[in-house]
């Protein structure tokens, strides 16, 4: 294929994103392979391909990837590259300056070596990060599917729930329930689940709507298949790209809600660590340490810039429609955890 | 009008309802249940028992939230577990100090943000513009109370410009120079968060009005750029502009928890945070309904003026725009 070819083709399937999915079955419906081999040559790239191109020519979602996939590296290996234990207390050596023997970024008021408790501290973010992320789009599309499939008394009651969520203010509500059962790591990312999964919801009910009128869907139901089967064969792969870039930008707003409930001292209690924790720590020690408050704060907005940035790739790359949808997302997630 | 009225305000009674059941429900699903959170430790078997009788926890739970509710409509928000304080007195004042910080901040914002927005739409992706995305990139992306804690850091400890925390110097308290100094870097950090938002929303409804047909008339005709932009356009951007800021209304009452923490604001956030790291259920769920309240109440009102402002918008078919 020439690079001329391939370039028109790919624009021509940018301009219609999702023609192929379930259109009037064109050239890539699953029927198109028995074409002859001569035809191959100008089927035109599909959704995930022209998708993937288009996210490898954007220097911003390039960079925050290899950023969030270092990250996620160190988080993997925290334990293994961390040259201390991050709960090894020494008080001899507290408040040592960056550089001091082996300590890179110098030790804490308790001596503790902050290079390897912010290595760990990732890990612990990271992994609130995608868990939330992927916890609540599991319930808000559980939620969102049956609100929009069967509609009626079933949607007006979940969308009645959804309402009560968006009236609590949220962080108040997560702040309770920790202070109710308490602060377990696990207590916390489902907590933080099932407060962020509105979105979601509200989101696969308005693609539900829309499409279980259409006449693919009628035809599907004619030839009897079942209620599930409609909605996961024949609806939910629709809502597939909204879900993903929702899922993305989610991620971002977590690990700032994780770091935030830590931070008010709700979240992750010594002797783990979060990065919400140290900068906790970091505030009543700031006279002595003002340096200390720069790390882990550097690194949440290292690591949210990233996903944003590459959340934003996504969007742009499969779903370009919805140019303005993140920002805004962005903005209501900051008004309720992050003021 | 009135139906729809009629018909929001029942929705909204309705959410209040579900909301104060759900708070109560979670109340009482705590481990070892309200007994254990509402009874002082170390309390012999039988003197528990008098003082669960006393406080009305031995009756069926229906009947205890009847009471509760039926209470808190009357304005009697319970009492403190400690010092067996009222409840309303502790929280009342802590809703007009969020409300002046809060307030501050979004005025503020808005200052800056709706004639910085619309420069922007004017010179797209000019330096101006890619500033307001730099800024809203990292307003988005930061630890709200880092930012705070940087410049308690650089203002107030290294450069001693400006006091550390709190509303007032002990002695100069009521003075309100005294507050401006202690709300510049509270308001700082809120308004960047502010103005991260903001800017876009006012670039964006700029940029809907200026690919209007008469706007390109009005340049057909050979009007000036300036007058185009500012006579034409920025009247019929305004109205979006400040409808969407003002649906942010119930945002005021809803707390600044982290940034009344980093900065000892007297406010309801910081309430909240330390009554729950105190276990003082009963200003927790007091909190938690008033807020519900209010944040109902500001939508509400948000709603009213989307449709007062701007005509053209029915009530009736816009349904629910929840915070």
């Amino acid at each position: 294929m020439s690079e001329a070819t391939r370039h028109e083709s790919q624009t021509a399937a940018a301009a219609e994103p999702g023609w192929s999915r379930h259109g009037t079955g064109t050239a890539s419906s699953p029927n198109a392979g028995a074409k002859p081999a001569g035809n191959r040559m100008k089927r035109p790239p599909g959704l995930w391909r022209t998708g993937m191109n288009k996210f490898r020519r954007n220097p911003y979602a390039m960079t925050g990837l290899v950023v969030l996939l270092i990250f996620i590296g160190l988080a993997v290996f925290a334990r293994a590259i961390a040259p201390y234990d991050p709960a090894r207390i020494d008080l001899l050596n507290a408040d040592a300056p960056p550089g001091t023997g082996n300590h890179l970024l110098g030790t804490d008021e308790l001596g503790r070596d902050i290079w390897s408790r912010l290595l760990v501290s990732g890990q612990v973010s990271l992994t609130v990060g995608f868990a939330v992320a992927f916890v609540s789009v599991l319930i808000g599309t559980l939620v969102g599917a049956v609100s929009g499939y069967f509609g009626g008394w079933i949607d007006a009651c979940l969308m009645r729930l959804v309402d009560v969520m968006n009236a609590v203010p949220l962080l108040f509500l997560n702040i309770l329930i920790l202070a109710i059962f308490g602060s377990k790591f696990s207590y916390m990312i489902l907590i933080l689940a099932f407060t962020s999964w509105m979105g979601v919801a509200r989101l696969v009910r308005g693609t539900f709507l829309q499409l279980r009128e259409m006449q693919y869907v009628e035809a599907a139901r004619a030839i009897g298949v079942s209620n599930t089967g409609i909605i996961v064969r024949h609806l939910l792969r629709n809502a597939t790209v909204p879900i993903i870039v929702t899922a993305t930008l989610m991620v971002g707003g977590a690990i700032l809600s994780e770091s935030a409930l830590s931070y008010l001292g709700l979240g992750i209690q010594s002797p783990d660590t979060s990065w919400g924790l140290m900068l906790s720590n970091a505030q009543e020690f700031m006279l002595l340490d003002p340096l200390q408050a720069l790390y882990p704060g550097m690194c949440i907005l290292i690591v949210v810039l990233a996903v944003n940035f590459v959340g934003d790739g996504i969007r742009d790359a499969l779903d370009p429609r919805k140019q303005a949808a993140g920002a805004r997302r962005r903005w209501r997630a900051w008004s309720r955890y992050s003021k | 009008m009135t139906e729809y009225l009629i018909r929001r305000f029942i929705q909204s009674l309705f959410v209040m309802f579900l909301i104060s059941i759900v708070t109560f429900a979670l109340i009482h699903a705590a481990p070892g249940g309200p007994t254990k959170i509402f009874l002082s430790p170390g309390l012999s078997q039988e003197a528990a028992k008098v003082q669960a009788h006393n406080l009305g926890l031995d009756r069926p739970l229906p009947e205890q939230y009847v009471k509760w509710l039926g209470n808190l409509i009357q304005g009697d928000l319970g009492y403190t577990f400690k010092n067996h304080l009222p409840v309303a007195d502790i929280l009342w004042p802590t809703v007009g100090h969020t409300i002046v910080l809060m307030g501050t901040a979004w005025f503020l914002s808005m200052l800056i943000a709706i004639p910085w927005g619309i420069y922007n739409s004017t010179k797209e992706y000019g330096w101006s513009d890619q500033s307001a995305s730099f800024i809203s990139y990292i307003g988005f992306a930061m630890p709200t109370f880092w930012f705070g804690i940087l410049l308690q850091e650089l203002f107030a400890l290294k450069l001693d410009w400006l006091p550390l925390s709190d509303m007032w110097t002990i002695e100069k308290e009521g003075q309100i120079g005294d507050l401006l100094l202690h709300l510049v870097l509270p308001v700082s950090v809120l308004t960047l968060g502010f103005l991260a938002g903001y800017v876009k929303y006012a670039r964006t409804s700029m940029l809907e009005v200026l690919e209007q047909d008469y706007i390109r008339t009005a340049r057909a005709k050979g009007v000036r750029e300036s007058r185009v932009i500012y006579r034409h356009a920025l009247r019929n951007a305004l109205i979006p502009i400040i409808t969407i800021i003002g649906l942010d209304l119930p945002i005021l009452v809803s707390g600044a928890a982290l940034t009344e923490n980093v900065f000892n604001w007297p406010g309801m956030g910081r309430l909240f945070v330390e009554m729950a790291l105190a276990r003082e259920y009963s200003v927790l769920m007091a909190i938690t309904i008033v807020t519900a309240v209010l944040v109902i109440i500001g939508n509400f009102i948000a709603d009213l003026l989307y449709a007062l402002v701007d005509p053209r918008v029915q009530l009736g078919r816009k349904g629910g725009t929840a915070a």
